[in-house]
């Protein structure tokens, strides 16, 4: 609970950090949808997650996020992928396959669950460099503006907008309040990590109703100092930090379509690189 | 026996961004039985280095001994709750603790985490409610229907019911209006002159002038001064940016008008009535 780093934004002045908010949502997106195309054989598969792998690590290279944040992350989700593990190799499947003692272990069904892993890795990645790269308000601006159309059927976008920034402005601060009854209680005797569960649950209850009344109070207050201010939400309203799509933000746009366009024509075209590249390496080898 | 940081050091968050080292190197002895006032800037490290006392904060390198107790950084503590006891800790605002039904219960809850019967708990609960000064009428109430000052009462009771041996005190009067903050320290020197230790962490110049015996001064993580409080004012304080209380401000404010007098040793209005009062029959 004290070091939550997970995804917190992280002030640098990187080549990321600098980008429109805008088409750092847009190319998440684009880069999850090529995360999920399949290919035509299962070495095809591979050699395009990795190739999706690299492209992570170079962003999160310049991004200043290093490597052992991503693998933390991943702790978690250890007990998933054994869960996902044994789920796909109970179930029945087709093609080739092998004995362990009496079940009967489809490679296909091994390939499956890799796949699943490399794509939850995958999208933590992305997911990562976006949110430490971004500041939370930023993102909620490019929601904002991605929602804009919808404003033609009523669709209140800026309310939206605003609840979810003030949902994202107080995650750390109810964290820290967590953190400051979690001790004040801890000094009276409470113990968060052993005892049975009665105690437990008496732990727990002993938390959760400070929070939620500091919470409500907290809301009350800003709901107060909003309407001190006269707010308005229907109003039109300007905004202090305006995004502005600078030439760097066109440069990422194409990169990311481009790339989109070649895993796409990858896909369709039914392409595999081993056989594609086997003759040029066949060449290269019969200059020797 | 005292309290006894040894080379003491706290960081938060190590090995992340956010890295932050909030006390360094601290060498420092809180008196057996003493008044003891923490003092110094908003981030110079009291609350980092009061957790420390009672093990929330276990420290990053160094010892913190507290009677029997050893705290070593990078080292489990057995007794953990033998500790929490012994050493109760009131926080800032301490009134967002309370989550009972009933006052009674509210403040019976923390002895009864550290195995006393139901019976004791709230025996020792209701005399810890009278020490607050909240009488029989109070103990079926909720405490959420108390004001704000009365909350804080609850809260503070619910510690002293525990009967620390060590009271760490982090900002009790804040928000409180002089004549709460006033009862409110009238209450811990009733438990201190029990034999209790009192560790407090305040900004109030006043409250170290008028009930303390030692004070830590801090800037920046580290300890700059270890003293008694009429020497601490008798000085100039400019560096440590440290207020000038009241009774010293009024008293030197007669010296620059012209009453020769020496007001050292006067620590409450009374004491610095019979001093002005001698001065004047001086002359």
């Amino acid at each position: 609970m004290k070091n939550l780093t997970l995804g917190r934004y992280i002030p640098y002045n990187s080549p990321i950090h600098r980008l429109d908010p805008r088409i750092k949502m847009f190319s998440l997106i684009i880069l999850m949808v090529a995360i999920f195309i399949k290919f035509t054989n299962v070495p095809m598969n591979f050699i395009m997650y990795g190739l999706i792998f690299a492209i992570i690590l170079i962003l999160m290279a310049m991004s200043h996020i290093g490597l052992f944040t991503l693998f933390k992350q991943l702790k978690a989700l250890w007990l998933m992928i054994l869960f996902l593990l044994i789920i796909n190799v109970l179930m029945p499947n087709t093609g080739a396959f092998f004995k362990v003692w009496f079940i009967t272990v489809y490679y296909n069904a091994i390939w499956q669950t890799l796949y699943i892993v490399i794509r939850l890795i995958l999208m933590v990645g992305l997911t990562m460099v976006l949110t430490t790269t971004t500041r939370p308000l930023d993102l909620t601006y490019a929601i904002e503006w991605y929602l804009a159309p919808l404003k033609v059927i009523k669709f209140p976008t800026h309310e939206i907008a605003m609840t979810i920034s003030i949902a994202l402005r107080f995650i750390p601060t109810l964290l820290d309040e967590t953190n400051r009854i979690m001790k004040a209680q801890e000094s009276r005797g409470v113990d968060f990590k052993n005892g049975k569960l009665k105690e437990k649950i008496r732990a727990v209850v002993s938390l959760i109703v400070p929070l939620f009344i500091s919470a409500f109070q907290r809301s009350e207050e800003l709901a107060n100092a909003m309407e001190a201010r006269g707010y308005d939400p229907s109003a039109k309203r300007t905004r202090y930090r305006v995004m502005q799509w600078k030439f760097r933000d066109t440069v990422a746009l194409v990169l990311v379509l481009g790339f989109l366009a070649g895993v796409i024509v990858t896909s369709v075209m039914h392409l595999d690189f081993i056989v594609l590249l086997t003759p040029i390496v066949n060449i290269i080898l019969g200059w020797f | 026996m005292p309290i006894t940081f040894k080379n003491v050091s706290y960081v938060y968050s190590p090995k992340t961004p956010f890295e932050y080292e909030a006390i360094k190197d601290i060498n420092v002895t809180i008196k057996d039985g003493s008044f003891t006032a923490i003092v110094g800037h908003t981030g110079s490290g009291k609350s980092t280095l009061v957790q420390q006392i009672n093990a929330l904060l276990l420290p990053t390198s160094g010892e913190v001994i507290i009677d029997d107790f050893h705290i070593v950084a990078n080292k489990k503590i057995k007794n953990l709750k033998e500790v929490r006891r012994h050493a109760g800790i009131v926080f800032q605002f301490p009134e967002y603790q309370l989550f009972e039904e009933t006052v009674e219960k509210d403040v019976s809850f923390g002895p009864k985490n550290f195995g006393d019967t139901d019976e004791v708990a709230m025996q020792k609960a209701h005399r810890a409610l009278i020490d607050v000064g909240l009488d029989a009428s109070y103990y079926q109430r909720s405490p959420f229907e108390l004001s704000g000052g009365e909350r804080r009462r609850v809260a503070i009771a619910g510690i002293i019911a525990e009967e620390p041996k060590v009271l760490i005190l982090d900002e009790p009067t804040a928000g409180l209006d002089p004549r709460g903050s006033f009862e409110m320290m009238q209450l811990f020197k009733k438990i201190h002159e029990r034999g209790t230790t009192v560790v407090i962490v305040t900004h109030d110049m006043n409250i170290v002038l008028g009930y303390c015996d030692q004070v830590i001064v801090m800037k920046d993580g580290a300890i700059v001064k270890v003293t008694d409080p009429i020497t601490l004012f008798k000085e100039d304080n400019d560096e440590f940016a440290l207020e000038i209380p009241l009774l010293y401000q009024f008293a030197k404010k007669l010296q620059e008008k012209g009453l020769a007098f020496d007001f050292t040793g006067a620590k409450t209005a009374d004491e610095l009535a019979t001093l002005i009062h001698k001065a004047g029959v001086k002359r």
